[in-house]
């Protein structure tokens, strides 16, 4: 969730749950002030009745008198109903005994009773008895609940409606500064995400506060960093290959000469060995596989170093996978040829965009591995397809292959393979063949990084290992008019 | 022919030296690039054969210069630079070849002969491989036993003979069809499509048998060890 829809949403909630709990203790509050304010009303009415009847007053007549409000009122002198409204009934509006019972105790009393379909809140005054000359005068008003609770109800809505309004203008306040506060950290965001993983150059953003100047600053600092690390790495392994190269070259040419050497020194004498004799012995033998197999090891590890992500990703250019297949092969041949094998490469001519320098890694190391465990007189299979997808049509991908017709691998071991250093049959490996276990994580890890997959599997046309490659994505056209 | 050795690395230098020496090769050895540059103005040599890590200046920078002083001196550059990269600019810069370290002392030698030939300064100018004789000189092919007197000359024309002298002359390499092209025909030419395989297979029918491979979807070869 970001930061700014975390802020909106929950400001805006609690904002409207407050809002919510406030307007809810203000309804009650105003509700009980308001019922007290309509009872007042009622006694001051009743009172007002009271003090006319106590002066003008007939006998034996009911007075009707049209009523144009919500209240309804009776009067009573001694138990005879004088005057009432006209939308008052004939009986005494409360229960007669409820009003025998409070007329001796109580002078004003409130009750709710029911009369023309409606409830009504009722009070009930009565004149003081304490002289026998005065007549008791009952004063009943009424006034139907629900035209009190509609008033009240009118009175809050009208309090609270302006805080619903406000609630939804805020809320679109608070987006706006949320937004306008957070602009900063997203373009800050923005920058860093169009970035490339291997751009080093400062941040070019004008930050004006403080908390993201420091960030900004920072992370300038940290891509400093990095670019020298990064930079230090190279050169390390510019540095590591001058320096163990140079040796072994000198160890490779100082065999040569010593079987020179030997051959002018032992002809001198009249033996007839040659130089090539003398490359059979098994120690000359010996030292000059150890002396390749180092060199190999060297590669290899310097080429896990070179294929890093970044180079890779920012050094990419569109060239013709079957050339480079057929340099591999040239540059292979003389293993192939020495075991005496049948290599045979089938492509058209196609085009990918990608490490080219990965790439050549990639086939070498798939090719020289089916070299290395391929039998001598075995067959060597390359080809390179490109596969159209049923599914989503125009979405091409270009599989290169590599089967031969050694003895294959286990499928319980297709995933350990790609580890670093393991060999297949683990420690109990076949150590003629030469390697060092770091072939396939080097195919592994180029072809991840170019979002490319692999598949293992048992070639059904040669029973050795199957190895193919899928180039999704960067997979190109095939040369158009190339016949 | 006379070679100067531009190489710092004085082991290398030494057992380089050695190699060559018994090879029939006049050999100079300088571990500076200032120094090479020097011995460069003399015009004494055939041929260099160039480190690129120099302790004072870097081979590149040597190779520059020389050529901008319009020598056309040949230069294989030795170099543990492996990267595609390096090797693009090295011969960019104007080197005949680019050989990464560590070596076959035999490489080397191959593409000492093919600039040496192509100098006209080799002692021989014959390709030998197997029983197949090349004279680039003469531009004649002999096929033939163990003595000169069962030697047969073959007759090809031209281009067939261009062919076979690029492949013998890379014995052991593979040449792709556009490799053979390139070195048959200009640019804009028009070549037929099948061009070479016309060639080489006038080229099999005089030669001894499997003496020209083809490696399906790559190209042909002619093995050392024929």
């Amino acid at each position: 969730m970001s930061i700014r829809r975390y802020l909106v949403l929950t400001l805006f909630s609690v904002l409207t749950l407050i809002t919510f709990i406030a307007a809810i203790q203000g309804y009650k509050v105003s509700m009980s002030r308001a019922e007290k304010q309509f009872d007042q009303q009622l006694i001051d009415i009743a009172q007002t009745l009271m003090a006319v009847q106590t002066t003008t007053s007939k006998i034996g007549q009911v007075t009707q008198v049209a009523q144009q409000g919500s209240f309804a009122f009776q009067v009573w002198k001694n138990n005879t109903l004088i005057i009432k409204s006209n939308n008052a009934p004939d009986h005494l509006i409360i229960a007669p005994g409820l009003f025998n019972n409070h007329l001796n105790k109580e002078f004003i009393f409130f009750s709710e009773v029911n009369f023309l379909n409606n409830r009504w809140r009722v009070v009930t005054l009565s004149n003081e008895q304490d002289d026998q000359n005065y007549p008791s005068i009952s004063v009943i008003v009424a006034q139907p609940l629900q035209t009190q609770f509609a008033l009240a109800q009118d009175l809050i809505l009208a309090a609270v409606t302006p805080m619903i309004i406000a609630i939804i203008i805020l809320s679109f306040l608070i987006y706006l500064i949320i937004t306008q506060g957070l602009k900063p950290l997203h373009q800050l965001r923005t920058e860093l995400g169009q970035r490339n993983t291997n751009d080093f150059s400062p941040l070019n953003l004008a930050v004006n506060n403080t908390e993201l100047a420091d960030i900004v600053i920072t992370l300038n600092q940290l891509f400093s960093r990095l670019a020298t690390a990064f930079q230090r790495e190279r050169y390390f392994a510019e540095d590591a290959a001058h320096e163990l190269k140079t040796p072994l070259s000198v160890l490779k040419i100082n065999v040569h000469n010593i079987t020179q050497d030997f051959s002018t020194h032992l002809s001198s004498k009249d033996l007839s060995v040659t130089a090539n004799d003398i490359r059979h012995f098994d120690s000359v033998k010996e030292l000059t596989n150890s002396v390749d197999r180092m060199g190999h090891v060297i590669d290899q590890i310097l080429n896990l170093n070179r294929t890093n992500t970044s180079q890779i990703i920012q050094n990419s250019t569109r060239f013709n996978l079957n050339t480079l297949l057929q340099q591999v092969v040239a540059e292979l041949y003389n293993d192939i040829a020495m075991k005496e094998q049948t290599i045979v490469l089938e492509s058209d001519d196609f085009f990918l965009f990608a490490h080219e320098f990965s790439i050549h890694l990639l086939a070498i190391n798939l090719i020289s591995n089916a070299n290395k465990y391929t039998p001598i007189g075995g067959k060597i299979y390359v080809s390179v397809k490109l596969i159209n997808e049923e599914k989503n049509r125009g979405n091409k991908k270009i599989a290169l292959c590599v089967e031969d017709s050694g003895s294959g691998i286990d499928p319980k071991e297709y995933q350990r393979i790609f580890d670093r250093f393991y060999r297949v049959g683990g420690d109990q490996h076949n150590s003629d063949v030469q390697g060092c276990g770091l072939g396939l994580t080097i195919v592994k890890h180029i072809a991840d990084v170019h979002g490319a997959n692999i598949e293992l599997s048992q070639s059904t046309l040669l029973q050795g290992l199957c190895v193919v490659v899928c180039f999704k994505g960067i997979a190109l056209e095939k040369e158009q008019g190339d016949d | 022919m006379r070679i100067l050795l531009v190489e710092d690395d004085l082991p290398l230098a030494s057992a380089l030296q050695v190699s060559l020496k018994s090879e029939g090769f006049v050999v100079n050895h300088v571990n500076q690039g200032k120094v090479a540059l020097n011995a460069l103005s003399a015009p004494d040599q055939d041929m260099i054969i160039l480190d690129l890590g120099l302790p004072d200046i870097d081979g590149l920078e040597v190779l520059n210069q020389l050529r901008k002083q319009k020598s056309s001196l040949p230069v294989i550059i030795l170099t543990a630079r492996d990267s595609l990269e390096s090797k693009v600019k090295g011969l960019d810069y104007g080197a005949d070849d680019y050989l990464v370290k560590p070596f076959e002392i035999q490489e080397l030698m191959a593409r000492l002969r093919v600039i040496e030939r192509r100098l006209g300064t080799a002692s021989s100018a014959l390709i030998c491989v197997g029983q197949v004789k090349l004279d680039t000189f003469a531009h004649k092919v002999f096929v033939g036993g163990e003595n000169a007197d069962t030697e047969i000359e073959c007759h090809f024309s031209k281009k067939e003979f261009m062919v076979l002298k690029a492949l013998m002359e890379n014995a052991g390499r593979i040449l792709s069809r556009e490799q053979i092209e390139s070195k048959l025909y200009h640019w804009g030419e028009e070549v037929l499509s099948n061009a070479v395989e016309v060639h080489i297979h006038k080229l099999r029918k005089n030669l001894p048998d499997k003496f020209i491979q083809n490696v399906r979807g790559v190209g042909y070869i002619i093995n050392n060890s024929y």
